[in-house]
């Protein structure tokens, strides 16, 4: 474990040198994700201040749920951007070393590059959402432990879809469309899946889980949901990964050094 | 001109030649349209309103976005920045062709095909959700309407023409696009209508060039300007695209000077 984490130490700080290289860009990004943030919060203020409740969640409750998808999904990209890169060391041949190291090439696949650009966000996320708990939500002490565990459980889903992907870019050399496609389908976890319609709403919640990455958790803040749906969340989470790991083993197979 | 016709013809092509990359992005279109789409039916109440918008008008003006941002949005511009950066450049200026006009016949095409699906997805979510839609009847409103978007267009291109051209001066031309493209989402009016904001913010968004991208035209269509309003909206548009097509020219002739085919 230790080893693991002084490689993973050594591969951010590499690629934080590179992305901090060009500092111009690094702090366009970051302020052009602070500007996205900030006129998203301010949408939500505005047509919540005129709606009062969309699908029975108040003004606040609504924020904390966009918050939450985008903790989650902005942490995703922080620790496992990697995965967007992974089509390259497949074409290259690149991937060929990882085979030949003493590390597990999915951990090199999925953590061997975090974007340092995404930190100031998570921490901004992570300080707004305290603040609207400690100031305007008031959760219970289970329901934030509750809260905490699945965001756990979030993470650990979309680190299987993101071990799909790999898998699937030693099969077919295709990461982008799949990466975009799952950031689009996740992104509508933004607000409850209450709002969409059926069959919709059951797809997202069920089929690809988007509901239960985005949505069970500030449900189990607000004390809306029962143990069943605990067990249900993390007994799919446990699945997903298990799958995950059986495809990208399955994948390895198929790898057949082609670029090298 | 059959040059020209030509090379939009080969993007056309080249669309279809990558058919399920094209398709995906086609797709990951309507997943996003269908986040806006059901956050809207679920604020605005089917016999209320919300900031003077029933539902109807409001899933019509979601509707009208994807149809109008594949005209406006859309752009193949994005290549413009990297062919000065990779000296590819030198390829276009040694060419018997028109540089802005080259980049306009590969813009038409680029629009062509995004045009063409996504009049199928509108056709498509119409008929799976028979969302409420609003239909102009007024033939002025229609016509203003087509002359909203074709102005947006002409704005849209030198907007991505100045972007690119940064690459002259500096290799990062991703971010500067990147913030770019943030501002125009929301300031354009792609996600929301603007007038749902404070009437401040309202005044503010009048005197940037992004709104005319998207909400503009679509309040044009959905009858809600006055005429004369109208006309005031035409003319600043016309003295936007004069402000952008002397600033890009001036860029480019600039950018020229210093370019120096670096990468060849």
């Amino acid at each position: 474990m230790k080893k693991y984490i002084i490689v993973w130490w050594k591969l951010v700080s590499a690629t934080s040198a590179i992305a901090l290289a060009a500092r111009f860009s690094a702090i366009m990004f970051t302020v052009g994700k602070i500007v996205r943030l900030g006129m998203f919060l301010v949408f939500l203020y505005v047509i919540m201040g005129k709606a009062k409740t969309l699908v029975g969640f108040s003004q606040d409750q609504i924020i904390l749920f966009f918050l939450t998808f985008n903790f989650v999904d902005t942490l995703v990209q922080m620790l496992l951007r990697e995965v967007y890169r992974f089509r390259g060391y497949i074409v290259n041949g690149t991937f060929d070393g990882f085979l030949t190291k003493p590390i597990s090439p999915l951990f090199r696949a999925l953590f061997g590059g975090g974007d340092i650009l995404d930190m100031p966000m998570v921490l901004i996320m992570f300080l707004l959402i305290a603040a609207l708990c400690i100031f305007k939500i008031h959760p219970s002490l289970e329901g934030v432990v509750l809260y905490g565990l699945l965001l756990v459980n979030s993470f650990l889903m979309a680190m299987a879809f993101h071990i799909f992907v790999v898998g699937l870019a030693i099969r077919t050399t295709e990461v982008d469309s799949a990466i975009m496609m799952y950031r689009d389908i996740t992104s509508l976890g933004r607000m409850p899946v209450d709002i969409y319609k059926e069959p919709l709403r059951s797809i997202i919640t069920f089929v690809i889980p988007v509901g239960i990455m985005m949505t069970f958790p500030v449900k189990f803040l607000y004390g809306l949901l029962n143990w069943q749906s605990f067990v249900l969340a993390c007994g799919l989470s446990a699945l997903f990964l298990v799958l995950s790991v059986v495809f990208w083993r399955n994948a390895l197979r198929y790898y057949t050094s082609a670029s090298s | 001109m059959q040059t020209y016709i030509l090379i939009a013809k080969s993007v056309w092509d080249q669309k279809f030649a990558y058919r399920l990359n094209f398709i995906l992005w086609r797709v990951r279109n309507v997943i996003q349209f269908l986040a806006t789409y059901y956050l809207w039916f679920s604020v605005v109440p089917v016999n209320g309103s919300i900031a003077g918008y029933s539902q109807h008008m409001m899933l019509t003006y979601v509707l009208g976005t994807l149809l109008v941002s594949a005209f406006t949005l859309t752009t193949a511009l994005g290549d413009v920045g990297p062919e000065i950066q990779n000296g590819d450049l030198s390829n276009s200026l040694i060419r018997p062709l028109n540089y802005f006009m080259y980049w306009m016949a590969k813009d038409a095409g680029d629009k062509a095909a995004n045009l063409f699906f996504s009049v199928i997805e509108i056709a498509l979510i119409i008929l799976l959700l028979r969302p409420p839609f609003y239909w102009q009847t007024n033939p002025w409103y229609l016509l203003a309407s087509v002359i909203c978007i074709l102005l947006a267009i002409v704005m849209n291109f030198l907007i991505n023409m100045i972007l690119g051209f940064i690459a002259f001066w500096s290799p990062e031309i991703w971010a500067p696009r990147f913030l770019t493209m943030i501002i125009i989402q929301f300031l354009g009016g792609s996600l929301f209508p603007l007038d749902i904001f404070p009437k401040i913010m309202v005044q503010i968004f009048q005197v940037l060039p992004f709104q005319y991208l998207v909400y503009f035209p679509l309040k044009v269509y959905l009858g809600q300007i006055p005429l004369m309003q109208i006309l005031i909206g035409f003319v600043t548009m016309i003295v936007w695209i004069g402000i952008m097509w002397i600033s890009c020219q001036m860029i480019w002739r600039k950018g020229l000077y210093v370019y120096s085919a670096e990468g060849r």
